[in-house]
């Protein structure tokens, strides 16, 4: 192995790792945040849009991510909607999770017992005081384990944004194979840089967990 | 002339009827609940014992008929719109803040401690303060013979002791009629005992009761009235001895009360 390939190459290599983690963080948060509000929507809201979110949520589960992102990026402007493709992975990434993270809040609130809720009205707590103080809190049992493992997941699919160029990771990678005719040491580093993300994330799922499944311990 | 207010029946339930889609659940029931009485409902399983309790506090809402809470009309604006609209949600609440209500599953919420559990509404529906809700709460504990399992999380509980942190949560709101259904149901036969004497208790006190029990002992000895439902009709409704200590009248009934006869003898 060539030390100082990595030399030349680690700026970059870890340049593209920020972009990745960068468009990961901020494309699963938003999408996790988009997830939430149609879950809410769906469950709280009329009806008609309940119709339209499920639509919207079977043709982005129905379509692969890449060619969302086509579509966003190269057909964009045909509608005035013109994107760097930084802005244009990102916002993709956003749409692409967002189904993704609404089933699992949708079936979270599913998890929430109805007799607590009946209990919660029954002392005449509003609506609003029942979502806060009892459903919420309480979502996050069912939600974190599967929460973490589609954040492990997202953490690989932003390699698919290297296709309309955003400089994150696997570009780099490819930028470093490409000029200097290697490829088992290139990918070996992204491998790793990946591991680290997932390691990491999965650390951090498991800690939140057991937070917020304390109170079910029996001690 | 003058006691006409406090002879008028804390409930008071008006020729009553539900329907979930096609089936008749509950018809035409008619019955008072006096102030300090204990009220309880027997019969066959599906007969409507549940319905008609969970109608008193428009958990479900009755399609005809009228129930008054000390003549005011529950869940509906008025009984003679038709079709009849519901109140607002405001409203609902605050009516409900006068029925307590226990249910057979506890529904305790899992994250709040017991002393949370039974503050929670002290402070977001009475608005108390933390520190004056959390006095109330310990008080309601301690009628329950819970103070010193106020830190613990339902999953620290047994079931009896679940329970009777529910009573707690209702009875802390001060509700002037209790509505109880099966609350020894889901219990091992070793905890019924402490949830029935902290009923029994609360009875002695004064409380109105209404109580949806398998628990014959608790109806013979502890009811002021015993009514008998079933395929959603009220039967009869009478002091328990006229049930319990003859033969009753009624074929339906005396059939129900032979199965458990039977099953005591086993
Ligand atoms: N939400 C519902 N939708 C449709 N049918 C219902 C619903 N709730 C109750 N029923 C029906 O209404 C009838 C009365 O039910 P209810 O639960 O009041 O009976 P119950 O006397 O409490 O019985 P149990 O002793 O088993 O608790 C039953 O036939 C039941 O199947
Ligand atoms: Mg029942």
């Amino acid at each position: 192995m060539e030390l100082d390939l990595f030399i030349r190459y680690g700026p970059a290599l870890l340049s593209g790792f920020g972009v990745t983690i960068l468009c990961w963080l901020v494309g699963s948060i938003g999408g996790l945040v988009l997830g939430f509000l149609l879950a809410c929507l769906y469950r709280f809201g009329p009806k008609a849009l309940g119709w339209l979110i499920y639509i919207y949520v079977e043709i982005i589960r129905g379509t692969p991510f890449m060619i969302q992102l086509f579509i966003l990026y190269y057909g964009g402007p045909y509608v005035g909607l013109v994107l760097s493709p930084m802005q244009a992975g990102i916002l993709s990434f956003i749409i692409y999770g967002s189904p993704y993270f609404s089933e699992i809040f949708r079936s979270g609130f599913n998890a929430i017992p109805k007799g607590q809720i009946e209990a919660a009205r029954c002392v005449g707590l509003s609506e609003r005081r029942i979502l806060m103080r009892i459903i919420l809190p309480q979502m996050l049992v069912p939600t974190t384990a599967p929460l973490t493992n589609f954040f492990i997941i997202l953490t690989k699919e932003t390699a698919i944004l290297s296709v309309v160029t955003v400089p994150e990771l696997l570009y780099e990678t490819q930028t470093m194979a490409a000029e200097t005719f290697t490829f088992v040491e290139p990918f070996l580093v992204l491998s790793l840089f990946y591991w680290v993300l997932v390691i990491g994330t999965s650390w951090v799922g498991e800690r939140v967990e057991a937070r917020v499944t304390r109170h079910l311990r029996r001690v | 002339m003058g006691d006409n207010l406090t002879d008028q029946p804390i409930i008071q339930v008006r020729n009553m009827s539900k329907y979930f889609d096609e089936f008749e659940a509950l018809r035409d029931v008619t019955l008072d609940v006096h102030r300090s009485e204990v009220l309880c409902l027997i019969g066959p399983s599906g007969s409507g014992k549940s319905t008609l309790l969970r109608c008193l506090n428009f958990l479900e809402a009755y399609d005809g008929g009228e129930v008054l809470l000390e003549g005011e009309l529950i869940g509906w604006k008025s009984a003679g719109a038709s079709p009849r609209k519901a109140l607002s949600g405001e409203a609902l609440r605050r009516q409900r803040q006068h029925i307590g209500m226990v249910f057979q599953q506890f529904n305790l919420w899992p994250h709040l401690t017991a002393l949370e559990n039974v503050a929670e509404a002290l402070i977001h529906v009475k608005g108390l303060g933390k520190k004056q809700a959390h006095e109330k709460a310990r008080a309601a504990l301690a009628k329950v013979n819970l103070s010193d399992k106020e830190k613990n999380y339902p999953a620290n509980l047994s079931g009896g002791q679940q329970q009777r942190v529910a009573i707690a949560r209702a009875i802390a709101m001060e509700p002037s009629v209790m509505l109880f259904d099966e609350p020894t149901s889901a219990l091992d036969p070793e905890l019924v005992g402490e949830v029935l004497s902290v009923m029994k208790e609360m009875a002695n006190e004064g409380m109105t009761m209404v109580v949806v029990t398998h628990e014959m002992g608790f109806a013979a000895h502890v009811a002021d009235r015993v009514a008998f439902l079933d395929s959603g009709r009220l039967v009869t409704c009478v002091p328990p001895a006229e049930i319990f200590g003859q033969v009753p009248e009624d074929p339906r009934v005396r059939a129900f009360l032979q199965t458990y006869r039977e099953r005591n003898v086993v």
